[in-house]
C-alpha cells in the first residue's frame, strides 16, 4: 500500500505544537515522507504514554523508507525476473544511451540509473533520475512497465 | 557472450567482476550454475571413463533393432547435423521437444505458408505487436524489452505509447496482459478459434464477433510491418495451424501481418531447419519409411513401445514428460548425452558427460527468427556434442 502523508497525518498527535519545528503536523508528515525530518523530531510522541500505540504502528510504518533510495524507490529483488523492460523504457537512459539502453541492449553508459546484475535489478545511479533534485518530476514509467511491480514508489 | 537459456540468444551479455551483467534471471541461472550437478561417465550406474562410455553406447546401438535420437533443442546446429547423420546410418527415428511445442509453427514458416520476418525488423519497423497465448515474461523473458514492444527502433523511434500498439491474447491476465495499456488491448478468449475466426471475418468486411478485432486490423493498417507471436497458448488452442495460416493470410489481404513462434529452447528452431534442410520435415522422422508422422513422435514412440533403445541428448524427458510416458523409458536401453546429472541421466545404461552449448563450447544456434548466430563460449571444452557425436558416427 503507498504511504501518503494523510495515512501518518492520523496517527501524529495532531496537536500541532511546533517542537519539531515546523507549523502543523500536516507538513510534519509531509516531510517525514521526504526524509527531510526524522520521526523523533516530533518530541511528545517519545515522551507522553498515550501514543506509545501510535507511536509503534507509525514505526512499523515508515521502515520502508529505510529502505527506499533518495527518490522514493523500492526494488524488491525478490519479484524481480531481470526483463529490463524498466532499463529500456527510462526516458534518461534513452537520452543518454540511444544506441545502448534506447534500442533495447543492456545499458552501454558507465553509469546508468539501472543494471541488471546476476538476474536481479540493481539501482546504480539514483542522482540522474527524474525524480531527484529540486526541480523533480514524479515520473513512474519503470514502474508501470513492469509486470510483478517489483519497483514501487513510496507515495504510491 | 551468447546466452544460450532460451531462443533470444542474447547478445549483450558479459561477465564483469564475477558479475554476469544484463542477461535475466533465467540467463543468470544458467550462465552462472554450470558447474553445479555435473553429469559423469556412467555405464549401469558404475563409473567408468568417458571412452568406455561411449563403447558401451555403441555396443547398445549395435545390438538395438529400432533405436531413436531425441532431444538435440540445446545442442549447436553442428551436433544436430551429425545426430541426423547417425539417424540415417542407423535408419532410425529422431525427434526433439518440438513435436510437442512449437515445431508446427516453424514448420508453417519454413514452407513459405505465412508470411515472416525478423526480431531486428520488428525492432525497427513493427507497429502492432500481438502476444497470443504466449507470456514472454517467463519464457523469454527479455522478449519485449529487447526486440519487440519497448525498444526504439530506425522507423519506431519515439517510445512504446506512441509508436506501437500492443495486443495480449489469452486465456487469463497474465504478466504481459498487465503491460497492456494504453494504444494497447487485452483480449480474453475462451476459445482461440472463435477469435481466429473473427480476424477472417473482419479481413473479409463481415462483422465479426469480437468486435475488437476490426480496430486491431485498421490500426495495422498505418504500418508496413505488424507481427503476430504465437505461443504454444495458440497451438494447444486451435490444435490445427491449417485455420491460423489461412486467418494470416487472410488478413495479410488487408494489412501487412507476418508471423513468429515465441518460445522454446535455445536451438529448438536449429533442429527443425537443420532437419527440413536434409530431409524436408522438421521433427518426427523414421529414416527407415523416409516420411515424417505423428506416430514417430518420441512421446508415441514411447507409449506404443515401438523403440527398445533411446539417444537422449540435452534433455529431460523423465523430469518433462508425464509420467505414464517417461515410465516406458525404464522398459527400454538409454543413452544420455548430457552436461548435466538430470533424472533420466541417474536412470540411463549409460551417461556420457558434455558440455553446455554457449558456455563450454562454440557453434551456431539459430534464434526463434530463424537467424543464425556464432556462439561466444567462456572456456573450450574438449568433450561436447560434436566429439561426442562424432565418435558416434565413427564407430557405428
Amino acid at each position: 500500500m503507498p504511504l501518503t502523508p494523510m495515512e501518518i497525518y492520523k496517527l501524529l498527535p495532531k496537536t500541532n505544537c511546533k517542537k519539531c519545528g515546523e507549523q502543523t503536523c500536516m507538513s510534519f508528515a509531509f516531510k517525514l515522507i521526504n526524509r527531510e525530518k526524522k520521526l523523533e523530531d516530533c518530541k511528545p510522541l517519545f515522551e507522553e504514554k498515550k501514543y506509545e500505540i501510535q507511536l509503534k504502528k507509525l514505526q512499523e510504518m515508515l521502515k520502508p523508507l529505510e529502505k527506499a533510495t533518495e527518490t522514493g524507490l523500492i526494488v524488491n529483488e525478490a519479484l524481480c525476473n531481470g526483463c529490463g523492460n524498466c532499463i529500456v523504457v527510462c526516458p534518461v537512459h534513452v537520452e543518454k544511451d540511444p544506441r545502448g539502453a534506447g534500442v533495447g541492449k543492456g545499458p552501454t553508459i558507465a553509469d546508468p540509473i539501472y543494471r541488471i546484475e546476476n538476474g536481479k535489478l540493481i539501482v546504480l545511479n539514483m542522482h540522474a533520475c527524474r525524480r531527484y533534485g529540486k526541480s523533480r518530476i514524479l515520473c513512474v514509467v519503470c514502474r508501470e512497465n513492469c509486470p510483478t511491480d517489483a519497483i514501487s514508489f513510496l507515495e504510491g | 557472450m551468447i546466452c544460450t537459456a532460451c531462443s533470444c540468444l542474447c547478445d549483450d551479455v558479459f561477465i564483469e567482476d564475477g558479475k554476469v551483467l544484463n542477461a535475466c534471471k533465467r540467463g543468470f541461472e544458467h550462465i552462472s550454475k554450470f558447474k553445479e550437478n555435473r553429469a559423469i561417465p556412467r555405464v549401469r550406474g558404475g563409473t567408468v571413463d568417458v571412452d568406455k562410455a561411449i563403447d558401451e553406447a555403441l555396443e547398445l546401438l549395435k545390438s538395438s533393432k529400432k533405436p531413436a535420437i531425441y532431444g538435440l533443442d540445446t545442442s549447436t546446429v553442428e551436433a544436430q547435423r551429425l545426430a541426423i547423420k547417425i539417424a540415417r546410418k542407423l535408419g532410425c527415428f529422431i525427434d526433439d521437444n518440438s513435436s510437442f511445442c512449437l515445431g508446427d509453427f516453424v514448420e508453417m514458416i519454413l514452407r513459405k505458408e505465412v508470411p515472416t520476418t525478423t526480431l531486428d525488423d520488428v525492432r525497427d519497423y513493427a507497429y502492432v505487436i500481438i502476444y497470443w497465448g504466449a507470456n514472454v515474461y517467463q519464457s523469454l523473458p527479455r522478449h519485449m524489452s529487447k526486440y519487440t514492444y519497448y525498444p526504439r527502433g530506425a522507423k519506431r523511434n519515439r517510445g512504446y505509447d506512441e509508436d506501437r500498439y500492443l495486443v495480449v491474447v489469452d486465456v487469463r491476465k497474465s504478466d504481459i496482459a498487465k503491460l497492456a495499456k494504453k494504444n494497447a488491448k487485452f483480449i480474453k478468449v475462451e476459445r482461440d478459434l472463435e477469435l481466429v475466426e473473427s480476424f477472417i471475418m473482419a479481413a473479409e468486411g463481415k462483422a465479426p464477433k469480437h468486435i475488437e478485432v476490426v480496430e486491431i486490423l485498421r490500426e495495422m493498417k498505418k504500418s508496413e510491418l505488424n507481427v503476430l507471436f504465437g505461443g504454444l497458448g495458440l497451438k494447444y488452442g486451435l490444435g490445427d495451424t491449417k485455420i491460423l495460416a489461412e486467418m494470416i493470410n487472410k488478413v495479410n489481404s488487408y494489412a501487412p501481418l507476418a508471423f513468429l513462434p515465441a518460445g522454446f529452447h535455445s536451438n529448438m528452431r536449429g533442429f527443425n531447419e537443420t532437419l527440413f534442410e536434409d530431409v524436408g520435415f522438421v521433427n518426427k522422422f523414421s529414416f527407415a519409411e523416409n516420411r515424417s508422422d505423428q506416430r514417430f513422435a518420441f512421446t508415441e514412440l514411447l507409449k506404443e513401445e515401438a523403440i527398445d533403445c533411446a539417444v537422449i541428448v540435452g534433455t529431460d524427458p523423465v523430469a518433462s514428460l508425464p509420467f505414464d510416458i517417461s515410465r516406458k523409458l525404464a522398459k527400454i536401453k538409454t543413452i544420455v548425452i548430457d552436461p548435466k546429472d538430470t533424472v533420466t541421466a541417474k536412470l540411463a545404461d549409460v551417461v556420457i558427460p558434455s558440455a553446455y552449448s554457449g558456455i563450454e563450447s562454440g557453434g551456431t544456434m539459430v534464434r526463434s527468427d530463424g537467424v543464425r548466430v556464432k556462439l561466444e563460449p567462456l572456456e573450450k571444452a574438449e568433450i561436447d556434442d560434436v566429439y561426442i557425436l562424432k565418435r558416434i558416427l565413427e564407430g557405428l
